[in-house]
Order: structure tokens, then C-alpha cells, then sequence
């Protein structure tokens, strides 16, 4: 089977990655696709592989007795199971699985241990990215101390664009009622202000992002931090 | 089981209405009030929106799959249930 080229993958981090470095997961990385609902690591379970996703979008979630809420999404620019994994744990206390369907570049962790513990510029890429998920729970938990509904619904659309090819983004209220956090009736709500300003539109779980500008605007500073710290820290921006 | 639609009545005016696209299967109408009283509490006890300055103010049109209304529940129903369980006897 011919081996995945970097030239050819969509994963941010392995575009970014030296090519020594891909060199050695390369003969390791295995496509996979990733099914909607898909359980990739489960709470608490030794985790085997890590997914560098190259499309569709993966969710981590915590879980109590009437609810479930999204604590983390990861995109093409991520590795799902990397941060338990690389700060030296084998499981992780959050379900991880897939809200958007794609493919992913599946390789065991095992490789991933190994490899960074004998390239140290592997290994300061991936801790950055790990950085960089922490910087987005941090910001999440900033958007949900202080921010409207609308801000938070405004920051999620972008977050999940920057991840999606074109501008549609499939998405029920009861889902972004389990995303944000918030009962369904307050994201149709939040919706209504976002599409009567020309924002974006939305029919039948189809949501069209119309304007990224004034998205940004009414994410309220919820939104571009941690962006920004991405583009920075892996891709020298 | 019946599907239960809960539109959000936020102003007055045609245009202040948040209407539900997808719905609710609850058993019966008793269920459907139920459930949007606790929709009420989780929304005033949750984030704010930009387009409701007093929750106390909205309600809850909720109609049924012929779209037809089958009750009206005001938010302020959970203020007047909660002191109602603070008294006596």
C-alpha cells in the first residue's frame, strides 16, 4: 500500500510537521473514515490510537445525569487523543467522537510516544498543539463565564467553518443545544438574532455562514485568540 | 407519541417569536407543559440573550404537529409554582 504523502495531506499539524518528522509516522499513518456519532476514544479506556483528522470534526464531551456538553472540538488541525497521550496518561476522562463525518489519519499511540521521545522537534510541535487545545478550553471557559448566547453561538459557527470546506455547515438546534451548553429553544432563539442580521441563514438544519466579519463581531471577543495562538505556535504566523 | 412544538414569545411585535423547527415527542399535553417549564428555569438560570431583557416577560406558544396552539406557558409560571411551594401546609 503506497504510503500517505505530506504533500497531499490536510491535517494542519502534518503539513507543518518537518519532514524528517513525517517521515516517521508516515509509514504508520493509516486512512480511516470517521462515521457520524463514531466513539474514538471512550472515558477512561486505554487510548490506542490517535487521529490526525483531515475532515469532518470531532467532539470531546462530558457527561452528567440529565445532560451531555461539548468541553472541546477538534478539526483538520488537530489530533484527537493527543493531549492525555503526550502529557504521559493513557486515558482521558471525556468521551471523544465524531459530530461531522470525514476521514482521519489513524496511527497507534505507542508510534507517537516512541517517535516523540527521539525527535525533540516532533515532540515541541505536538506539545504546542497540546497548548493550543488548552488555550481553547481556557477560552471556552472565558465565553461561558461572560458571554450572550448569541456570542457563544457566533463562535461556535466560526470555530466549526474554519473546519469545514464551503460555507454550509449541517447543524440541528438540539445539537448546538448540547454544544453550547444551552436549552434548544435558547439556540432558535440566538439563531433568529444571527440570521436577522444578515449573519447567516439558516433552513431545515442548514446553516449558510453569510458573514464572517460580523460573526466575528458579535462573538464578542469569544472568537480569534486562540485562532491566533494556533497560527502562531505551529505555523510560525 | 405526539411531537410538541415550542415557539419562544420574546416581544409584542409578529417578528419577536422564536419558532421551534424541530420539536418534541412528549406523551401528552401535561408532558408538553412539563417540559417547558423546565426549558423556562434552564434558559433563566442559563446565559443571556442580546433579545430578551426580561425572561419574566416571555412565554412559551406551544402548538402541536397541525400547528395548532395547545397551550400557552407563561415564563412567570415558574416564579408563582416556586412560592407556591414556599408556603405552609
Amino acid at each position: 500500500m503506497a504510503y500517505v504523502q505530506q504533500s497531499t495531506v490536510r491535517n494542519r499539524l502534518l503539513k507543518a510537521m518537518r519532514a524528517e518528522d513525517f517521515a516517521r509516522l508516515q509509514p504508520h499513518l493509516e486512512s480511516v473514515e470517521l462515521l457520524v456519532q463514531q466513539m474514538l476514544i471512550l472515558p477512561n479506556a486505554r487510548t490506542e490510537h490517535l487521529y490526525f483528522v483531515e475532515s469532518g470534526l470531532g467532539s470531546i464531551t462530558t457527561e452528567s445525569a440529565n445532560n451531555r456538553v461539548e468541553v472541546g472540538i477538534i478539526g483538520r488541525e488537530g489530533v484527537i487523543g493527543a493531549s492525555h497521550v503526550l502529557l504521559g496518561s493513557d486515558r482521558a476522562p471525556y468521551d471523544h467522537f465524531v459530530q461531522m463525518p470525514g476521514t482521519a489519519l489513524r496511527i497507534r499511540a505507542d508510534i507517537v510516544i516512541a517517535a516523540v521521545e527521539e525527535s525533540p522537534t516532533l515532540r515541541k510541535l505536538l506539545l504546542r498543539y497540546v497548548l493550543t487545545e488548552i488555550i481553547q478550553t481556557r477560552q471556552t471557559a472565558f465565553v461561558n463565564a461572560t458571554l450572550e448566547i448569541e456570542a457563544r453561538l457566533a463562535r461556535w459557527l466560526l470555530m466549526c467553518h474554519d473546519r469545514v470546506d464551503g460555507d454550509e455547515l449541517l447543524l440541528k438546534h438540539e445539537f448546538l443545544s448540547m454544544m453550547l451548553g444551552v436549552r434548544r429553544s435558547g439556540v432558535t432563539l440566538a439563531m433568529q438574532q444571527l440570521e436577522g442580521a444578515g449573519r447567516i441563514r439558516a433552513r431545515r438544519g442548514r446553516i449558510t455562514v453569510l458573514n464572517r466579519d460580523l460573526l466575528e463581531e458579535i462573538a464578542d471577543g469569544g472568537y480569534g485568540t486562540p485562532e491566533a495562538e494556533y497560527a502562531r505556535l505551529i505555523e510560525g504566523a | 407519541m405526539p411531537r410538541y412544538f415550542f415557539h419562544l414569545r420574546y416581544g409584542a411585535s409578529l417578528e419577536k417569536l422564536a419558532v421551534d423547527p424541530e420539536g418534541d415527542e412528549l406523551a401528552d399535553h401535561e408532558a408538553a407543559r412539563l417540559h417547558a417549564l423546565q426549558s423556562i428555569r434552564d434558559l433563566m438560570a442559563g446565559p443571556p440573550s442580546f433579545a430578551v431583557r426580561d425572561w419574566l416577560a416571555c412565554s412559551f406558544e406551544v402548538e402541536d404537529e397541525a400547528a395548532e396552539r395547545v397551550l400557552t406557558v407563561p415564563f412567570s409560571d415558574v416564579v408563582s409554582e416556586d412560592d407556591n411551594a414556599d408556603e405552609p401546609g
